[in-house]
């Protein structure tokens, strides 16, 4: 055994090494979508497939991350790899949470002898596809989504594959992002390769091997514990979207969550069939759903490694909602789909977890992208955009306001970032009053943002939003109300009022579109979606209530009829 | 008891193929199993385990 002390360096050096790529990323990516928003994920694994260090960068991909790496292994062989070999991977019927994910999967070679593998997962900001940004709202088959590629080595003993290069560049509408992003991708790969091979010569390739073997042991034993906490039974609870973006019908989940002793079993049939829009999940999204809300109910010092997910089993059936089969769409299972899930677990559990779990959040990413030629550059631009919207209350505080959803951590595009690359003026950008689902807790405050186009430009727009319309939006607990609807809506110059997209452009859905065309002087206005609440607002302290209306967080109309509150 | 099989599929066949349990990608080999006069593919013996006690009983109850 190796000693506790001992073994925290060695885990801390793992992880480390894992922040250092992320760094790395943020400090050499052309795309706003790294080096402002974060999107990607860095680990680390051993030759035999095991994960054994992870950074805190985009839970989206924790387990995309863990299934990519593993099953690219297995598919191609380990004794494929050669030293300075790099596999570029964004197929997502293998392990990948949506397409326009990339993963980039390097092997460590130690005294000429394999150790194990570095890996980087990132949302490249555009990957051609039938949409601007590859967020295609409206798609119905994974070849409108931008272009598929299975596991295929990019690098060849570090020589480019300029060939393969030249294929991705053609099918893409910012090549010069993809090279730089890419490469980025690759360089945070080196840095940590460079790092591993350090480590190994500081502390010897065997004491590595046992230190993480011990480390997944460790953190096995640690996640058993909490589940066995856990008292035992079969949780159950169902979640609807309110449309793919094809079909205008709502879209139904249901989880069986089985705790037995000191394993889980998340179970999801019973989860509508595949549907014809984008909001299907992949395996990897269903599982990183699942591995984030056992993440947050469980003690967050648990190491991240293959260990901690042992004790947890999933089913996800083949062709439905949760589980993606070819050809089926997928883009927006990644934003819209994993925060519904991962609140629909700890929902689930709620009667068995009342003090840790809590209510939903907006639970959607608000995703806008757009794009077009620049009138000052003549360039084509790409950028995806996020928005933050509120979380849910728990029993012992309010909801965060303001935050991306549980599964990105990741940061919106800042002001400066639209007026400055992107033809675009933020006019209004502030919290929505009142938004927060009522309760003795209540939920977060959604956002509102107003972006106007300008003059000369033409932007092309798409978007894959959930929760605006009536019965859909992030439901409280124990009580609590649900959070305040969110909105995409247009007014076009000249116009008085704003309207849906569905009215002024006549999309299918008014929260899912793709390729919409706005020129200079016109408007779109987000509204990201409040938090549901916790407990009865009637319970909720005075105090709390008054400042909340000082705050403008909640108005007085609603803090009188819902929260009782007496004051002026 | 099962048997381990080996895929290798042709290059124009790019879609890989589903544990019948967890829903799991099975990347190279797939654990055959006989279940009922059925052919099951599973992606290890652990997930023919939790097939036969967690899904099979599920699945009784529910008719």
């Amino acid at each position: 055994m190796i000693d506790p002390v001992t073994l925290a360096v060695v885990n801390n050096a793992l992880v480390n090494i894992c922040r250092e790529m992320g760094i790395t990323m943020i400090r050499t990516a052309f795309s706003p979508i790294f080096n402002e928003g974060l999107d990607f994920s860095c680990v680390l694994f051993d030759r035999r497939g095991n994960m054994i260090g992870q950074a805190e960068f985009c839970p989206a991909q924790i387990a995309a991350s863990l299934f990519i790496v593993r099953w690219t292994l297995e598919e191609l062989g380990v004794d494929s790899f050669e030293p300075g070999d790099v596999v570029l991977h964004n197929d997502p019927y293998r392990g990948g949470a949506h397409i326009p994910e990339h993963a980039v999967i390097r092997p460590v070679f130690h005294e000429d002898e394999l150790f194990g593998f570095v890996a980087n997962v990132g949302h490249l900001a555009e990957i051609g596809g039938k949409a601007v940004g590859s967020f295609a709202a409206d798609a119905t088959e994974v070849f409108q989504e931008g272009l598929r590629i299975p596991p295929v080595k990019i690098v060849k003993r570090d020589v480019n594959d300029m060939d393969l290069w030249r294929l991705i560049m053609a099918n893409h509408r910012t090549p010069r992002n993809t090279w730089g992003d890419i490469n980025a991708q690759i360089g945070s790969l080196r840095v940590a390769e460079r790092r591993v091979i350090e480590l190994l010569d500081r502390f010897g390739r065997d004491f590595i091997d046992k230190a993480a073997e011990e480390l997944m042991d460790y953190s096995e034993r640690w996640m058993r514990a909490e589940i066995e906490a856990i008292p035992d039974g079969a949780y159950a609870f169902t979640e609807r979207m309110e449309d793919d973006g094809v079909v205008d019908e709502p879209v139904t989940f249901h989880v069986t969550v089985t705790v037995k002793g000191d394993e889980l079993i998340v179970d999801w049939t019973g989860t509508d069939p595949q549907v014809r829009g984008p909001i299907n999940a992949t395996y990897g999204v269903t599982a990183g759903a699942t591995y984030n809300a056992v993440f947050h109910l469980t003690d967050h010092h648990i190491p991240k490694n293959s260990g901690a997910y042992r004790p947890i089993r999933i089913i996800a059936p083949p062709g439905s909602a949760v589980n993606v089969v070819y050809p089926g769409p997928s883009v927006g299972g990644n934003t819209e789909t994993h925060p519904k899930l991962a609140d629909m677990v700890i929902a689930a559990l709620a009667p068995a977890l009342p003090d840790r779990v809590a209510a939903a959040e907006g639970g959607t990413a608000c995703n806008f992208l757009f794009g077009g030629i620049h009138p000052k550059t003549g360039d084509y631009y790409a950028n995806y955009h996020l928005e933050g919207g509120g979380w849910g209350a728990k029993s012992y505080d309010d909801g965060n306001d303001a935050i991306i959803v549980k599964n990105g951590n990741c940061r919106n595009t800042p002001v400066e970032i639209f007026e400055t690359r992107f033809p675009l003026r933020v006019v209004e950008y502030s919290l929505i009053e009142g938004s927060g689902g009522p309760g003795r807790m209540r939920g977060g405050l959604g956002t509102r943002r107003i972006l106007r186009v300008q003059e000369g430009a033409e932007v092309t727009c798409n978007a894959l939003f959930d929760r605006t319309k009536e019965g859909f939006g992030a439901f409280g607990l124990e009580g609590g109300g649900t959070g305040g609807r969110g909105a995409i809506l247009v007014k076009r110059k000249g116009e008085a009022e704003f309207r849906t997209f569905s009215e002024v452009f006549g999309t299918t859905s008014s929260s899912k579109f793709t390729n919409i065309v706005l020129t200079g002087g016109d408007e779109v206005l987000i509204h990201s979606p409040g938090g549901g609440g916790y407990g009865d607002p009637r319970e909720r302290e005075r105090e709390r209530v008054a400042r909340d209306v000082f705050e403008r967080f909640v108005t007085p109309e609603q803090a009188r009829a819902v929260y009782g509150w007496q004051g002026a | 008891m099962g048997t381990w099989r080996e895929q290798t599929p042709a290059v124009w066949e790019t879609v890989v193929t589903p544990c019948d349990c967890c829903g799991q990608v099975v990347a190279k080999r797939l654990w055959i199993v006989e279940v009922d006069g059925g052919e099951r593919r599973f992606c290890s013996p652990e997930c023919e385990d939790l097939y036969r006690e967690y899904v099979l009983p599920r699945k009784a109850a529910d008719r």
